[in-house]
C-alpha cells in the first residue's frame, strides 16, 4: 500500500513533558484521516512535526516518500488552528504570496489565485483587502491559500471551528473534492459528526499516545451494540431499564448501550411503555461514544461540549 | 546565500510598509519639520505689525542725527539687497520695482567698501529722506547735479516707501518694521501726549523714547517707555544709533581723533588658522566648520533611524505573532528565512526613509537659501565626497541596524505584547542611550581615550566612529572596529535566529532572560 505519510516511533518533549510519546502512524494515499483527541493530547504537536515547523526529538517522519525536511514543506498544504491573514493585503495578492512561498512561479500563482477565488464564489473580493472579509469568507480564503499549490498532502487543524453550517458544508465539499482529485487529507477536529461523515480513518490520541487508529467502520464495530432513540416524554424514566448498560440522554434523543444478549424487540416494548418512541435505530455506537469511552472520564466529555 | 523565499518575505514586508500611513508620515515629517522650523519664524517676524514709536528729543540735534544714521543703514541694506539681485541675474532684477532696476545695474561688481561709501554719499545727499522736496526744487540745482538720474529716482522712491512696500521687497530694511511718529508741533507736554498715544490700538504707539538734554555729559533723562517687555529690538536699535552718535560727538568735543579712539577701543581679534596635511597654515573655511559639526548631526540621524526602525521591527514581529499568520508561514519557509526576510524588508524601508531625508536635505541646502533669500555660503560637497561621512554613515547604519535588529527580533519573537517586550527592552535602551550621552565629549575630543575605548565596544561602534569622523580616526581603527562589529552582528544574528525559532511559536507567559539564554546555547537537532 502507498502511504502519503508515515511516522515511526516519534517522540517530542517540551522540557520534562512528553507531548508526543513513541507515536507510529501510516496514512494511506488518497484517504481522509481524522485526528481526534482532547485538548492538549498532542494533535497540534504531531501536525507541527509533520509540517516540519518543529523537529521530533526521536523517530522519523516520511512525507510523500521523502524524509521530512525544509524541502518537503512545498509539497504540503497546512491550515493551522490559529489562522490569520495580512489585513492590508488584497485577497488575490495574499493567495499568490502563499503560492510563491510554496515555490510557485509568480505568474502562475497570480493566475491561479484569481481562478480559485472565482471558483469558490469570492471573485468580486479578489482585489479587496482581506480586512473587509467576513469571518467565514476569511476562513475560505485561508483554505484556498492552503490549496493554491495543489499539494498532494493536505493538513487541516480544526478547519471547522467557528464556521456556520453553510460554510461547514462548503468546506466539507472542498475536502471531498480533494480526495476525488486523489489527494490525501488529514484533519483534526473536535466535531465528531463531521469526522463521522467524511473520514475514512480515525486516529485518536490522548496524553501523547495513540489510543485508537483504524478505518472508521472498524473503530465503531469494535465497540458494543447501541440503539439511537428519539423520544418524547420524561427522560428520567429511561434510567434503570433492564438490559441497558449505560445511556447518553440528550433530552429528545438518547443513545442506549445494550448488555450482551439483550433482545432489541423486548427493549423496544419496554421503552414504549415509558416514553413515546419516535425513532428506534439499532446501530454501531457513535464516534462520540467511542471517543468518550477511549479518553475516559468526564474531562473529555467536557472538552467535547466546549470544543 | 539569501534564498528566493527570503526575498519574497522581504519584498512583501517592504511593499506593505510602503502602503502604511506611518511610513509616509515618517518620510514627510522631516521636510515638514524643517520647513516649519525655517519658514515659520521668518513668516511670523514679517507678520508682526508695524511698530510706531515717538522720540521726544530734549536736545535739538540728536534725533536728526539718529535719523541720518538709520537712513544710512537702510540705504546700505537696500544696496546690498540690490547687489544680491544683480548677482542672481537678469530675471531677479526684472522683478524689482522700476525705480530700483537702474540702481541695481552694475552693483554686482562693487566691493563691500564701495557700497558703504555709496551709501554714505547718498545719505548725505538727501539729508532728510522723509522730506525730499529739495529734489524737485529748482534752487537746489547744485545738489541735483551731484545726483545722477538713477540716484535721484532711487532716493525719491525710498522717501515715499511705505512699510508695506518695504516688506514686500524682503530687503530687511528697518522701516518695514518701525515707523516714527512726529510729536505734533507746539505740544506743550510731549510726554503727556505720548502717554495718551500709547492706547494699545493699532495706530497707537508701541513705545516712546525720551532723549536727555545733555547727552554729552551724562545719559540722565534717557527713557524708554513701552508696555511690551519681550520685544527689545526697537530699544536696542535706537539705543545703538544714539550711542554711536553720542560717542562720535564726545570724541570731537575732547578733540580725540576718531581713528585714535577706534584704535584704543579695538578688541583683540585672533585670526583663526589650522594646519593642513603638509603642516602648513591654512584658513579655516566653512568646509572645516561643517567637518566639525556634521558628525554630530550624522550621529543623531543614525541614532534616530536605528532606534525607530528597530522599534518598527519589534512591533511588527509581535504583531505578526499575534496575527496568527506565523504558523502558515513557517509551514512554507524556515524560521531563519522568515527572520532574515523581515529584517531585510524593514532595513529597506528604513533606508528609503533616510534616503529621502538626505535627498531633501541636500536639495534644501542647494536651493533653500536662494529661495529664502538668505545669503548662505556653505560648501556641502565634502559630506558626499569624503567617505568618512556619507559612505560610513550608510555602512554604520546597516551594521548598527543589523545588530540592534537582531536583538529586537529576538525579544519580539519571545513576547506576546508590546508591554511584555518593554521589560526585556530596558537593557537595550540603556545601551542605546550611552552613545547619545557621549556625543558631545567624543565630538570635542575625537581621538581621546573615551572615544577610542568606546569605538571598540561593538554596540557603540557605529555611533562613536561616526562621531569621530572629524578626527578622523586612523585607518587601522576603522578596520579593526568594523571587523569586530561584523563579527558581533553575525553572532547576534545567529543567536536571534535560535530565539526566533523557539519563541515565535510560544504563547502564554513570556520567558525569563535566563530561559532565552538557554535557547541560544541549546544544541540543535538536524
Amino acid at each position: 500500500m502507498d502511504y502519503a505519510l508515515t511516522l515511526s516511533h516519534v517522540t517530542k518533549r517540551f522540557g520534562a513533558h512528553k507531548a508526543v510519546d513513541d507515536l507510529s502512524l501510516a496514512i494511506p494515499s488518497g484517504s481522509i484521516y481524522g485526528f481526534l483527541g482532547p485538548n492538549g493530547a498532542g494533535k497540534t504537536t504531531t501536525i507541527r512535526m509533520v509540517t516540519n515547523i518543529i523537529q521530533p526529538d526521536e523517530g522519523e517522519i516520511t512525507v510523500l516518500g521523502e524524509k521530512s525536511s525544509e524541502l518537503t514543506k512545498d509539497k504540503l498544504g497546512y491550515l493551522p488552528e490559529e489562522k490569520g491573514l495580512y489585513k492590508k493585503m488584497k485577497c488575490a495578492e495574499i493567495l499568490a504570496y502563499f503560492g510563491k512561498l510554496k515555490g510557485m512561479d509568480a505568474q502562475a500563482a497570480k493566475t491561479k489565485s484569481y481562478e480559485l477565488l472565482d471558483r469558490y464564489g469570492l471573485g468580486e473580493w479578489s482585489d479587496k483587502r482581506t480586512e473587509a472579509l467576513s469571518k467565514g469568507m476569511g476562513q475560505k480564503v485561508q483554505m484556498l491559500a492552503t490549496l493554491i499549490h495543489e499539494p498532494q498532502l493536505l493538513i487541516l487543524d480544526e478547519p471547522f471551528s467557528g464556521l456556520d453550517p453553510v460554510n461547514v458544508e462548503i468546506l466539507r465539499d472542498l475536502i471531498l473534492d480533494q480526495r476525488r482529485a486523489g489527494r490525501t487529507v488529514i484533519f483534526s477536529t473536535h466535531g465528531m459528526e463531521q469526522a463521522e461523515q467524511i473520514c475514512d480513518f480515525i486516529f485518536l490520541i490522548n496524553g501523547g499516545k495513540k489510543v485508537i487508529d483504524g478505518p472508521l467502520s472498524e473503530v465503531r464495530r469494535s465497540a458494543e451494540q447501541a440503539v439511537m432513540l428519539d423520544y418524547d416524554g420524561d427522560g428520567s424514566t429511561l434510567r434503570s431499564i433492564p438490559g441497558v448498560v449505560r445511556i447518553n440522554d440528550s433530552g429528545k434523543t438518547a443513545e442506549l448501550f445494550l448488555a450482551p444478549g439483550t433482545d432489541p424487540q423486548v427493549l423496544l416494548r419496554d421503552l414504549m411503555s415509558r416514553v413515546k418512541v419516535r425513532r428506534f435505530d439499532q446501530r454501531e455506537p457513535s464516534l462520540h461514544e467511542v471517543f468518550v469511552r477511549a479518553v475516559g472520564g468526564r474531562q473529555a466529555a467536557k472538552d467535547l461540549s466546549h470544543g | 546565500m539569501v534564498k528566493n523565499k527570503t526575498w519574497l518575505v522581504a519584498i512583501r514586508e517592504y511593499t506593505e510598509n510602503l502602503r502604511t500611513k506611518t511610513f509616509w508620515i515618517g518620510i514627510l515629517s522631516f521636510p515638514v519639520i524643517l520647513i516649519i522650523a525655517v519658514v515659520v519664524p521668518s513668516l511670523l517676524a514679517k507678520a508682526k505689525d508695524v511698530r510706531r514709536y515717538a522720540v521726544i528729543d530734549r536736545t535739538d540735534w540728536l534725533l536728526p542725527a539718529i535719523e541720518e544714521r538709520a537712513q544710512y543703514d537702510d540705504v546700505l541694506q537696500l544696496l546690498k539687497f540690490l547687489q544680491r539681485q544683480a548677482e542672481k541675474g537678469e530675471s531677479s532684477v526684472a522683478k524689482l520695482p522700476t525705480a530700483l532696476r537702474a540702481m541695481a545695474d552694475g552693483l554686482d561688481k562693487k566691493t563691500g567698501k564701495q557700497l558703504e561709501s555709496k551709501a554714505r554719499f547718498m545719505t548725505t545727499l538727501g539729508k532728510s529722506f522723509a522730506n525730499l522736496q529739495w529734489l524737485s526744487k529748482p534752487q537746489d540745482a547744485s545738489a541735483k547735479q551731484d545726483a545722477s538720474a538713477q540716484t535721484q529716482e532711487f532716493l525719491l522712491w525710498m522717501a515715499s516707501m511705505s512699510p508695506e512696500e518695504a516688506r514686500g521687497l524682503k530687503a530687511g530694511v528697518k522701516r518695514e518694521r518701525y515707523q516714527r511718529v512726529d510729536v505734533p508741533k507746539g505740544t506743550e507736554d510731549p510726554e503727556a501726549w505720548a502717554r495718551t498715544q500709547m492706547n494699545g490700538e493699532k495706530d497707537g504707539l508701541f513705545a516712546y523714547f525720551v532723549l536727555g538734554a545733555t547727552p554729552l555729559e551724562s545719559t540722565d533723562g534717557f527713557k524708554y517707555v513701552s508696555n511690551n517687555r519681550t520685544d527689545k529690538d526697537l530699544k536696542e536699535w535706537i539705543g545703538r544709533l544714539s550711542s554711536e552718535e553720542i560717542e562720535a560727538r564726545r570724541f570731537a568735543k575732547e578733540k580725540i581723533d576718531p581713528d585714535v579712539a577706534r584704535r584704543i577701543q579695538e578688541p583683540v581679534h585672533f585670526d583663526e588658522k589650522q594646519l593642513d596635511e603638509e603642516g602648513k597654515e591654512k584658513e579655516v573655511s566653512s568646509k572645516d566648520v561643517i567637518r566639525q559639526w556634521a558628525p554630530l548631526v550624522f550621529v543623531y540621524l543614525l541614532w534616530v533611524s536605528i532606534f525607530t526602525i528597530a522599534q518598527l521591527l519589534l512591533t511588527n514581529t509581535i504583531e505578526e505573532k499575534s496575527n496568527r499568520i506565523i504558523e502558515v508561514l513557517l509551514s512554507s519557509i524556515s524560521p531563519l528565512e522568515l527572520m532574515t526576510g523581515k529584517i531585510l524588508g524593514i532595513a529597506a524601508t528604513g533606508l528609503t526613509t533616510i534616503g529621502c531625508w538626505i535627498l531633501f536635505f541636500l536639495v534644501a541646502l542647494k536651493f533653500g537659501p536662494r529661495m529664502m533669500d538668505i545669503p548662505v555660503d556653505v560648501d556641502m560637497s565634502i559630506l558626499i565626497s569624503d567617505p568618512s561621512f556619507l559612505l560610513s554613515f550608510v555602512v554604520y547604519f546597516l551594521l548598527g541596524f543589523l545588530l540592534y535588529a537582531s536583538m529586537m527580533v529576538g525579544i519580539g519573537s519571545a513576547c506576546n505584547s508590546i508591554k511584555e517586550a518593554q521589560n526585556l527592552m530596558s537593557p537595550i535602551m540603556v545601551l542605546l542611550m550611552l552613545p547619545l550621552m557621549a556625543m558631545m565629549p567624543v565630538g570635542q575630543d575625537p581621538n581621546g581615550t573615551l572615544a577610542r575605548v568606546l569605538s571598540f565596544i561593538p554596540p557603540f561602534t557605529p555611533f562613536v566612529m561616526m562621531n569621530r569622523a572629524a578626527g578622523p580616526p586612523a585607518m587601522w581603527e576603522y578596520v579593526v572596529t568594523t571587523l569586530l562589529l561584523v563579527v558581533s552582528v553575525a553572532l547576534a544574528f545567529m543567536a536571534a535566529a535560535k530565539i526566533f525559532r523557539v519563541g515565535i511559536l510560544m504563547t502564554g507567559k513570556p520567558p525569563k532572560m535566563g530561559e532565552i539564554f538557554r535557547w541560544v546555547f541549546a544544541k540543535e537537532r538536524q
